[in-house]
């Protein structure tokens, strides 16, 4: 760490952590001041065919990927060497199974860049900042897979002795930036475009994300409302008079 | 049912499934504060609802204000306009219409998406907020006024328009900006100063005033018009100028136009949707059409496009573009032979004899080459028409004859124009036949038979005049034959007869002979089975059902140079069939017709004939044809119109000849007046120590004074002063924008057609060789919009929008009063049109002390209708004084000559009181004198008394509240006691039953508070033809037919004979087709359907028929610019275009094109679709040009309007007058501004599109 240029620290170590604050204050401020704009602004309206095949397709493939990212970043290699899990198969499982989710994610990601870019309709109800974030999604995703393919498949990286103890140490508040400049050119184009994605994230429709409804799974169909307990300050007017 | 559903219908309440059942019934474990029911069903949460208050809020407000839509939209919807935090937030639609009662639908709903979307303007950008004046104007008249005597305002204004520099500097910047904010102060006074220097200087009647279609906002349209009418100045017509009056209406009822309210389509059980696109031009209406469907009714959509209407059809027909006469005549035909010739329909026998003038005798006539033609009815002065009593009667030329089968002998029978006014007609002026048995045909009478010649037009281009022989049966009156109307109408339709002469139909498919269903197949492309088909079953439906078929017609085919015709064809299918007067039948026009309801408050509030009358009125259509100078570019004479049968008594004249003649016989109106100011008469006859009006007459004869009209581009003969409120006539109206450009306004234009050859220059008009450009000195507005007129205005005043100010509007779609209420005061310095004009009064007034004071001016009046004026001219024969063909005497052979006193420095006093002549004089309305003593009376209370001023002891008119209570007051239609008074009066001349029609609401008085309160009601009144006693649906003509009153024509019947010498001139005396004019042959418009080379722009054009038919997005209640309307529709400017039309000359839909002809020039885009047949091109009206309107590639300049490639037609037989039905009203018989039978070419752009 002592042996870091002042570039690798700003890069791999600030960038990060005014990433993760702008990602955290950003949606905070968002649902403080655009509650009615927490929406995925749909556009199955103006296009539903091409949109029930690449919607589901990239969804499902990117929950997979998510899961995947959990296990390849939280989970330590001595943790799946302790439980007995040979390398060859950790990979071969990651690999097989991350390209299979890739394959989901990136071919509905093309579908709905296609129908976007290509039906009228939807394309004039596409805003400047969708253009970009459609950029770094696309982005991360397509750096992440030719890291995978490239560095991991093909390659000899093993990203769980570098990027991932990278990825802890950052929660820990001591990322070592040498593992980062270390990696492949790829890993690396991949990180530094999904900082720009949760950059731009609380600004963007991303923020569906944290409005998924899972809660509908275990709902009654009849919801009651009563008004709320707390007695708050009585409006303006209406305020009682002590005779 | 199958064993699954058995389970679940015999299940106790639960969920759908185990597994939702499982899932729900973790949620006591996620959620433990969330009480869970026991059976999964219910979740109960506290709190959680701040969310609420945002939908609550949105909906909340502060008050909801009755208001509605004002100008010209017919639906008269009653709206609820939506007030929060002091801001008009939006409207929604009243609910609340008296009901129809049990068994029908209701009016509510009313609405459309239009009126919804108003409230945006009264903060749009567009709103004008302040008052404006054009810098360069503003900048003269300060200076001026600086070097004015005594800063003298008037002084100041006279040094500006006097000099030609300085006029030219600021009336050549007109359209171009450069406006500046003003006080209201300072605009007034100029206004105030421009008015009061050209009464002084050229005279009242140089200024006029103009503001459309009162019947939706009353109060709003009198603000001006009266102001104007106090000074002398003149008012323009709108109802003919925007070609929405069908002429057709007074030929054959003597009535400007009374149709059925929309309630009465469901009584219709036939129905016949003529050129009229119901959903979309009568929306709140629309529904009754879907309901009467429900009922059974069979509906007939006939129109050139797959119109919106189209779909409420059983049938469609298309006819091509203004062949719809064709096609109608096609119906006739076949009507008349199979009720009339065939077999006898008793229903339709009794009808057309009691209610039409089928059974009266119209001489024969020979014509030059001894060839007989159809001539004059037979009256009672005639010498040789027997020995009828009524010869020598009081106005027995005016005493048409029927041959009476009782008495084998003409005879007169009462209800005629003869009865109305005379002494001898007291009690006898009605429909009852009594023992008379009228001969619709002589043909079992006939001494002999007879062939006459008919005109015909129906070959392409104006060469396609030629003649029919026909034969009809006659007898012998002394030594003429004469016929009756029934037999020169089947000669006319072509149907024949045993044993008469002439060359006959041989059968409906013979496509050779006129007026046959196969040979309308040739003209309209309408399958002649169908044509026959159609006009079968709407007669047969009329006999089954007593009359209830119905045709709505609409601009489709009202907007035709020869509507009238077009109309005529379509009222002799109605009227045959004996649907006129019955409810769910008869004519029903809707083209911007409307209905001011209290008509007689109205009407003299706004003409201010409680202070001064006759009042000076104008149809538009003449006095633009004259003043923006169109007449100069007539490429042909008056007689070009004419029939081979006519007797030539329009050769070697022009359409403004006729203008001409029309003023000084007293046909028509014409401001102004003289070429010497109207003020200055009276001054010259005292000068001359003679009486004033013989004076004027001998002055006129000897040519001392002459009439303006033939003189018209002479510097002192034209307007100076053009006020306008209420309206967008450079926008919108304006036939021929263009011409307005050049000669009226002073400004770039873009007009290429050539001015009259030597050839072909007015013989009586003073044709001079340089004509006035720049003519009028003012154009002052009053608008909340900034529109293509407001932009052209020297002076623009913020009005009130239509939720700002009270005002009162009716409809002929419902027959509800309702009112205007301002939902806030008026925004930033905006007034409403009332106190505005009061304001300018006030000034005016002021000014008038040292420059006017009191004056003496003499209004000339033309041949009014419904009065004595129209008896001035025995025969129809057209007699000319100054041609020594008659005397000239005013009111019989030239207009009435009125002295009228104007105290200039009172107008303010007498426009803020109501004026002593009600009370004097009385109210008439349509010929029936109304006592209004006690009403004005109670008025005195109401609006309280005038202190001191000219209107000292009068009631007070201060506010626009005093005003509509003035027109409720004093209406029959909202004073029962007023109206039942009325009927009366009526007794007694025509000896008929009828005030029990107003009897039940004797004691009803409607007042503003009623109409804030819901829409009322209106009652039975004399004033209308038709009846709503005991709650029914109103349908025009009921009480003609059921009580026996007379139509207000020459025979007191429905007219299908006009035997006007014009009239026969031009072929007209029957229902006759007349294609659309043939603007190839008239002025070198490339032919329809072709192919034009590619000019300098590189593109080929396409010459195609050029309609502007209503816009979807922008009628009646809305405009074209309203940010909602623009987005549900393409915004800026359009023009529909079929398909091959465009394949020819290389458009694709929303390309930018070009549409030219000699009129000017279009820029817009391409809408290209299949609903539009080939050859024809729509450009929805009144589009503007204020939003998305490039420059045009041809000229670069501003593109045009709709309007910029039409231009004023004058049909010459629109302009006769004083001879019983076709006499002149305002609104009511005038020449029509119609703009169908242009072409233009289309060519697609090429250059850039730059603003």
């Amino acid at each position: 760490m002592n042996n870091a240029t002042t570039l690798e620290i700003l890069v791999w170590v600030v960038l990060p952590y005014v990433v993760l604050t702008i990602f955290v204050l950003g949606h905070l401020w968002r649902f403080r001041y655009d509650r009615f704009g927490w929406t995925t602004r749909s556009s199955q309206i103006y296009e539903s065919k091409l949109l029930s095949i690449g919607s589901p397709l990239f969804h499902y493939g990117i929950i997979g990927i998510f899961f995947g990212h959990v296990v390849g970043l939280g989970i330590p290699k001595s943790w799946t060497e302790a439980i007995g899990l040979r390398e060859e198969w950790y990979h071969l499982m990651a690999v097989t199974i991350g390209l299979a989710a890739a394959a989901a994610c990136v071919g509905g990601l093309l579908i709905l860049i296609y129908r976007r870019r290509t039906n009228s309709r939807v394309f004039g109800a596409t805003t400047p900042g969708d253009k970009l974030m459609y950029l770094v999604l696309a982005a991360t995703i397509g750096f992440g897979v030719l890291a995978t393919i490239a560095h991991s498949a093909l390659g000899h990286y093993d990203y769980r002795e570098g990027v991932s103890v990278w990825f802890r140490d950052f929660w820990t508040f001591q990322p070592n930036p040498a593992l980062m400049s270390e990696a492949p050119i790829f890993f690396q184009l991949h990180i530094l475009s999904a900082l720009a994605l949760f950059a731009i994230w609380p600004f963007t429709r991303l923020v569906h994300v944290f409005a998924t409804p899972l809660g509908y799974l275990t709902r009654p169909y009849i919801v009651y409302r009563s008004k709320d307990e707390k007695t708050s300050a009585p409006r303006r007017g209406w305020e009682k008079i002590d005779y | 049912m199958t064993v699954h559903d058995t389970e679940r219908t015999s299940a106790s309440p639960g969920l759908d499934g185990s597994l939702t059942n499982a899932l729900i019934g973790t949620r006591r474990f996620f959620t433990p504060s969330q009480r869970i029911s026991a059976d999964n069903r219910e979740v109960h949460k506290v709190g959680g609802r701040s969310g609420d208050s945002f939908y609550r809020d949105r909906w909340s407000h502060d008050k909801v204000v009755r208001s509605t839509h004002g100008v010209n939209c017919t639906g008269s919807c009653s709206w609820k306009v939506f007030v929060k935090d002091g801001i008009i937030t939006w409207e929604a639609q009243e609910t609340d219409y008296p009901s129809t009662g049990p068994d029908r639908p209701e009016y509510e709903p009313r609405g459309c998406p239009r009126g919804a979307s108003f409230s945006w303007y009264t903060y749009s950008p567009t709103r004008v907020r302040y008052p404006y004046v054009r810098a360069s104007l503003i900048n003269l008249f300060r200076e001026a006024k600086a070097a004015a005597p005594g800063h003298d305002p008037v002084l100041a204004w006279g040094s500006i328009v006097e000099d030609p520099e300085k006029a030219k500097l600021y009336k050549s910047q007109r359209g171009k900006g450069g406006l500046v904010r003003a006080t209201w102060d300072e605009a007034v006074e100029m206004v105030a100063a421009a008015y009061v220097y050209t009464v002084k200087e050229y005279g009242p009647d140089r200024t006029v005033g103009f503001s459309p279609i009162p019947a939706m906002s009353q109060v709003s349209f009198s603000s001006g018009a009266r102001f104007h009418q106090l000074i002398g100045g003149a008012m323009l017509s709108f109802y003919d100028w925007y070609a929405d009056l069908p002429p057709a209406s007074p030929q054959v009822f003597g009535d400007q136009t009374d149709v059925p309210e929309s309630g009465d389509w469901w009584d219709a059980a036939y129905l016949i949707m003529w050129g009229s696109n119901v959903p979309q031009t009568r929306t709140p209406d629309a529904h009754w059409m879907t309901e009467a469907r429900y009922r059974g009714q069979k509906v007939i959509a006939v129109a050139p496009d797959y119109a919106e209407n189209v779909k409420f059809a059983d049938e469609w027909l298309a006819p091509h573009p203004g062949t719809d006469a064709a096609l109608a005549m096609a119906m006739g035909h076949t009507i008349l032979r199979e009720f009339f010739v065939e077999t006898t329909t008793p229903y339709f026998d009794a009808y057309t004899k009691q209610y039409t003038d089928l059974p009266f005798l119209v001489a024969l006539e020979r014509n030059d080459d001894g060839a007989l033609v159809p001539g004059k009815f037979v009256v009672a002065s005639d010498p040789d028409s027997g020995a009828t009593p009524e010869r020598g009667t009081e106005h027995a030329d005016f005493k048409p004859m029927m041959f009476d089968t009782a008495t084998s002998a003409p005879v007169v029978p009462p209800g005629t124009l003869g009865h109305r006014f005379s002494d001898d007609g007291v009690g006898r002026w009605n429909l009852e036949l009594g023992e008379i048995d009228p001969a619709l045909s002589l043909y079992d009478h006939r001494d002999d038979v007879a062939e006459v010649l008919l005109p015909r037009f129906d070959t392409a281009g104006q060469g396609g005049r030629g003649d029919a022989v026909r034969g009809v049966p006659v007898r012998r009156l002394g030594d003429r034959l004469v016929t009756t109307v029934f037999d020169l109408l089947l000669a006319e339709y072509n149907v024949s007869r045993p044993g008469l002469p002439g060359d006959w139909a041989a059968g409906y498919d013979d496509a050779g002979a006129l007026y046959t269903p196969a040979w309308q197949e040739t003209v309209t492309g309408v399958p002649g089975e169908a044509a026959a088909r159609i006009g079968r079953e709407f007669a047969q439906n009329a006999v089954d059902s007593k009359g209830r078929s119905m045709i709505i017609m609409g601009a489709g085919t009202n907007h035709w140079f020869h509507s009238d015709t077009i109309y005529r064809t379509f009222l002799t299918l109605t009227t045959l069939c004996g649907t006129q007067g019955v409810n769910g039948g008869g004519w029903a026009h809707y083209v911007g017709q409307e209905k001011v309801r209290p008509i007689s408050g109205w009407l003299h509030l706004a003409n201010a004939l409680d202070w001064s009358r006759p009042p000076r009125q104008m149809t538009q259509t003449t006095y633009w044809y004259m003043h923006t100078d169109q007449w100069r570019y007539d490429q042909f004479g008056a007689d070009t119109l004419a029939a081979t049968t006519g007797q030539g008594n329009l050769a070697g004249t022009t359409v403004a000849d006729a203008v001409a003649l029309s003023q000084r016989l007293g046909w028509q109106p014409y401001y102004p007046q003289f070429d010497i100011s109207s003020l200055d008469v009276a001054d010259r006859a005292q000068a001359a120590g003679q009486e004033t009006v013989p004076y004027l007459v001998d002055a006129l004869k000897n040519g001392e004074i002459n009439f303006a009209a033939e003189d018209p581009d002479a510097s002192n003969n034209y307007p100076r002063i053009w006020s306008i409120w209420r309206a967008n006539t450079l926008g919108s109206s304006a036939k021929g924008d263009q011409y307005f450009f050049r000669h009226l306004l002073g400004v770039d234009d873009a007009v290429t057609a050539e001015e009259t050859p030597p050839e072909f220059r007015p013989r009586d008009v003073k044709w001079r060789d340089e004509a006035p450009v720049g003519k009028v000195d003012l154009v002052l507005t009053l608008d909340f919009r900034m529109t293509t007129h407001t932009m052209h205005s020297d002076v623009i005043l913020p009005a009130s929008t239509w939720y700002e100010k009270h005002d009162l509007s009716t409809t002929d779609m419902h027959p509800f009063i309702h009112s205007f209420n301002p939902a806030i005061s008026n925004p930033w310095q905006s007034r409403t049109d009332w106190e505005t004009w009061s304001t300018i009064a006030k000034k005016f007034s002021e000014l008038a002390k040292t420059h006017l004071g009191t004056r003496k001016d003499v209004v000339a009046f033309p041949l009014q209708h419904d009065t004595p004026g129209e008896m001035a001219t025995p025969h129809g024969r057209v007699r000319d004084w100054k041609r020594g063909e008659c005397e000239a005497v005013p009111g019989l052979t030239m207009p009435t000559l009125v002295e009228v006193e104007r105290d200039y420095t009172a107008i303010h006093d007498k426009y803020t009181t109501i004026g002593p002549l009600l009370e004097n004089l009385g109210m008439t309305t349509k010929g029936v004198t109304f006592d209004v003593k006690s009403y004005v009376e109670r008025l005195r209370h109401l609006n309280g008394v005038a202190r001191s001023g000219a209107g000292a002891g009068q009631p007070r008119m201060d506010t626009d509240l005093h005003a509509c209570e003035y027109i409720l007051n004093l209406s029959g239609t909202t004073n029962g006691h007023m109206a039942t008074m009325g009927f009366q009066t009526l007794e007694k001349r025509t000896g008929m039953h009828l005030h029990d029609l107003a009897a039940e609401n004797e004691g009803k008085q409607v007042s503003f508070a009623d109409t804030q309160n819901a829409p009322v009601p209106v009652i039975t009144s004399p004033e209308w033809s038709g009846s709503e006693t005991g709650g029914r649906r109103y349908s025009p003509f009921t009480i003609n037919v059921e009580r026996k009153k007379p139509w207000h024509t020459l025979t007191g019947r429905q007219h299908f004979y006009l035997d006007h010498d014009w009239m026969l001139e031009l072929g007209e005396g029957l229902p006759v087709f007349r294609p659309p004019l043939d603007m190839t042959a008239l002025f070198g418009e490339v032919p329809l359907g072709q192919t034009h080379d590619p000019g300098d722009n590189g593109h080929a054009g396409i010459s195609v028929r050029y309609l502007t038919p209503h816009n979807k997005w922008a009628i009646h209640s809305m405009y074209m610019e309203n940010f909602f309307m623009m987005n549900l529709s393409r915004g800026g400017q359009t023009i529909w275009m079929s398909v091959e039309d465009a394949e020819a000359v290389g458009i694709a839909d929303n390309d930018w094109i070009e549409a030219v002809n000699r009129n000017g020039v279009v820029a817009a885009r391409a809408v290209v679709s299949h609903r539009m047949p080939r050859g024809t091109a729509f450009m929805h009206h009144a589009q503007d040009r204020t939003v998305n309107v490039p420059l045009t590639q041809r000229d670069g300049k501003r593109g045009g309007i709709h309007n910029s490639l039409t231009r004023i037609m004058i049909k010459p037989t629109h302009l006769v007058g004083g001879y019983g039905q076709l006499s002149f009203a305002f609104n009511y018989y005038g020449p029509t501004g119609n703009q169908r039978d242009e072409v233009t070419v289309i060519r697609k752009r090429s250059a850039p599109v730059e603003y």
